[in-house]
C-alpha cells in the first residue's frame, strides 16, 4: 500500500480509499496483492489497484465476482489501469 | 567519531549487504571511520530455500545453515540480540534484555516471521517447509506415504517465494511417480485467484504442465479453515477438500519489532520507497528484502539485488552524498518442475517474466547455485 485517504465528517463524505500501487508487480501479481490487502482493511474501505498486468482486466472483475466484492470503477491510465474496489463483506 | 553503520537481520539480505558496504567503504572501514554491524537473533544463518529440497533429500538438513560470524568479514561486528524496537527519533536499536545500538546510518532486512497459528487449524492439521523442523517432518511423512489424496495450498498472503506452491507440487508428482504410487493417488493445487500464479505469462505454462500431469487445479479457494479430526480444508469461498496429506502455506507478517517500532503496516511490513528503499518519512533508514511493503517477490533473489541499491545508497551517505542509486524492480528466480527440471522467471518492474521451457540445464544452475550461495552471494565475492 502506497497511501491511503480518510472519510471525512460529513455523511456524505466518500468512504476511505486506500491506493495499492502493484504497477511492476508480476510475482506474485496485482491481484494477490488486492486479495491480501482487503483482508486487512474493514468492510466499506475502497481500494485504487494500479495494475500494469494485462491480465487484471480479466483476473480482477472474475475474481469479485467469486469473491461477492464490488468493482466500482475501471479507468484505463497511461501504461496502467485503475480498480476502485470496494469491500462489502468480512 | 566513526559513522555507524548497522544492520539488522542476519539472513540472505542483511548478510550480503553487510559485506556489500564493507567492500564499497573499505578505505574508511579499515581506518576506523565506519562501524559496521549486523544484529541477528541467533547468530545462524539460515539458507531458506533450502528447505524444499530437505524434503525430497536434495540438500541435507546441514547443508542450509551456518555461523553467521564465519560469513561476515572479519571488520564486521556480529551482535546477538532479538530487536525490541527500533527509537527512530533517537537513532537508536533498543534489545531484549535493555542493550542499546545507536547508529548513524539504519538498514532494515529482518525478513518476514512466519504465523501458521493465523490459521485456524493449520498447526495440528497441516504441513509445511517453510522452517527447517517442519520440513524434515514433512521429508519423513512423505517416506511413509503409500498413495492418498494431498492437497497444496496457500493460508496467507504475502508469502515467501511465491513460486514454492508450484514446486512442491511439481516435485510430490515426480517423487510420487519414482516412488510407483502416483497412481494410488491424487494432488489437488489450489490458489487464491482465478489461475494457478499471479500472472498470464507464467500461470498458463503452469496450469499447462498441470493438465499433462494429472493435477487438478481449484481456484480461487482462499483458505478460510483447516479440520485436523475431519481432514478437510475449507475455503472461503465454500469449497471443501478433503485430505489424506496437506501442504500449506503459511500466513507470514512482518517482524514484531516493526509494530512496536511504529514502523510498519497492519502486517508489520514497512512502507519502502520501491527505487530508492528509504523508509518512507526516514531519510536515514533503508528497508529491503522482505520486510518492505513492496508489491514484488518475498524471496532471495530480490534481497541480493536490492542489495546492490542499499549499498550504494548507504556508501554514498556515508560520503556525504545523496543516496541516488534505483532499484529496478530485478528478480531472478527458478522454478523447479520436477526432481531433475526446472524453468525461472526474470523480470524488474517494467518487464513481465517469460519462463522458457523447463529443462536439466535450468535445473542443475539452481544446484549450482545452492552450493555456492555462501561464497557468492552471503559472502559478496560475486
Amino acid at each position: 500500500m502506497n497511501g491511503s485517504g480518510s472519510a471525512g465528517e460529513s455523511s456524505a463524505a466518500p468512504p476511505a480509499r486506500t491506493v495499492v500501487d502493484a504497477r511492476g508487480s508480476w510475482c506474485p501479481g496485482p491481484l494477490m496483492e488486492l486479495v491480501r490487502v482487503i483482508k486487512e482493511e474493514p468492510v466499506g474501505t475502497e481500494f485504487e489497484l494500479w495494475s500494469s498486468d494485462e491480465g487484471s482486466r480479466k483476473d480482477i472483475p472474475v475474481w469479485l465476482e467469486k469473491a461477492g466484492h464490488q468493482l466500482v470503477e475501471f479507468r484505463p491510465d497511461a501504461g496502467f489501469d485503475r480498480f476502485v474496489v470496494r469491500k462489502t463483506h468480512e | 567519531m566513526a559513522k555507524r553503520v548497522v544492520i539488522l537481520g542476519g539472513g540472505i539480505g542483511g548478510t550480503t549487504v553487510a559485506n556489500r558496504i564493507r567492500k564499497a567503504l573499505e578505505g574508511e572501514v579499515a581506518a576506523g571511520q565506519v562501524q559496521l554491524s549486523v544484529i541477528d537473533r541467533e547468530g545462524i544463518h539460515a539458507y531458506q530455500p533450502g528447505y524444499l529440497m530437505v524434503v525430497f533429500d536434495k540438500m541435507r538438513p546441514e547443508e542450509t545453515r551456518r555461523d553467521e560470524a564465519g560469513l561476515l568479514h572479519r571488520s564486521i561486528q556480529l551482535v546477538k540480540g532479538e530487536v525490541e524496537k527500533v527509537d527512530a527519533a533517537a537513532n537508536r536499536v533498543l534489545l531484549k534484555g535493555g542493550k542499546e545500538v545507536g547508529y548513524d546510518i539504519l538498514v532494515i532486512a529482518s525478513g518476514s516471521v512466519i504465523h501458521p497459528e493465523l490459521t485456524p487449524g493449520f498447526v495440528e492439521g497441516a504441513h509445511s517447509f517453510y522452517d527447517l523442523a517442519n520440513a524434515q517432518k514433512l521429508r519423513t511423512t512423505l517416506r511413509g506415504f503409500t498413495g492418498g489424496k494431498i492437497v497444496v495450498s496457500v493460508a496467507g498472503m504475502p508469502y515467501k517465494c511465491p513460486v514454492a506452491p508450484l514446486e512442491v507440487t511439481f516435485l510430490l508428482d515426480d517423487y510420487l511417480r519414482a516412488q510407483g504410487i502416483r497412481e494410488k493417488s491424487e494432488i489437488h493445487y489450489t490458489y487464491p485467484i482465478p489461475k494457478v500464479f499471479g500472472i498470464d505469462s507464467v500461470a498458463q505454462p503452469m496450469q499447462r504442465l498441470m493438465g499433462e500431469r494429472g493435477i487438478s487445479v481449484h481456484v480461487p479457494f482462499n483458505v478460510d479453515r483447516i479440520d485436523p479430526a475431519g481432514k478437510t480444508i475449507k475455503g472461503v469461498e465454500g469449497d471443501v477438500l478433503p485430505y489424506d496429506l496437506l501442504i500449506a502455506i503459511p500466513a507470514h507478517r512482518g517482524a514484531d519489532f516493526v509494530g512496536a517500532s511504529g514502523l510498519g503496516d497492519k502486517g508489520n511490513w514497512i512502507p519502502t520507497d520501491r527505487y530508492l528503499l528509504r523508509a518512507e518519512g526516514k531519510e536515514n533508514i533503508f528497508v529491503f528484502g522482505d520486510a518492505t511493503n513492496i508489491p514484488i517477490s518475498k524471496a532471495g533473489s530480490t534481497a541480493d539485488y536490492e542489495a546492490e541499491t542499499v549499498t550504494h545508497n548507504v556508501a554514498s551517505m556515508v560520503r556525504g552524498e545523496a543516496p541516488t542509486a534505483r532499484y529496478d524492480g530485478r528478480v531472478y528466480c527458478w522454478i523447479l518442475t520436477g526432481l531433475n527440471q526446472a524453468t525461472y522467471i526474470k523480470f524488474d518492474y517494467l518487464h513481465p517474466p517469460h519462463p522458457p521451457t523447463p529443462s536439466f540445464a535450468h535445473y542443475w544452475n539452481k544446484v549450482i547455485y545452492n552450493r555456492t550461495y555462501w561464497d557468492l552471494t552471503a559472502r559478496a565475492l560475486f
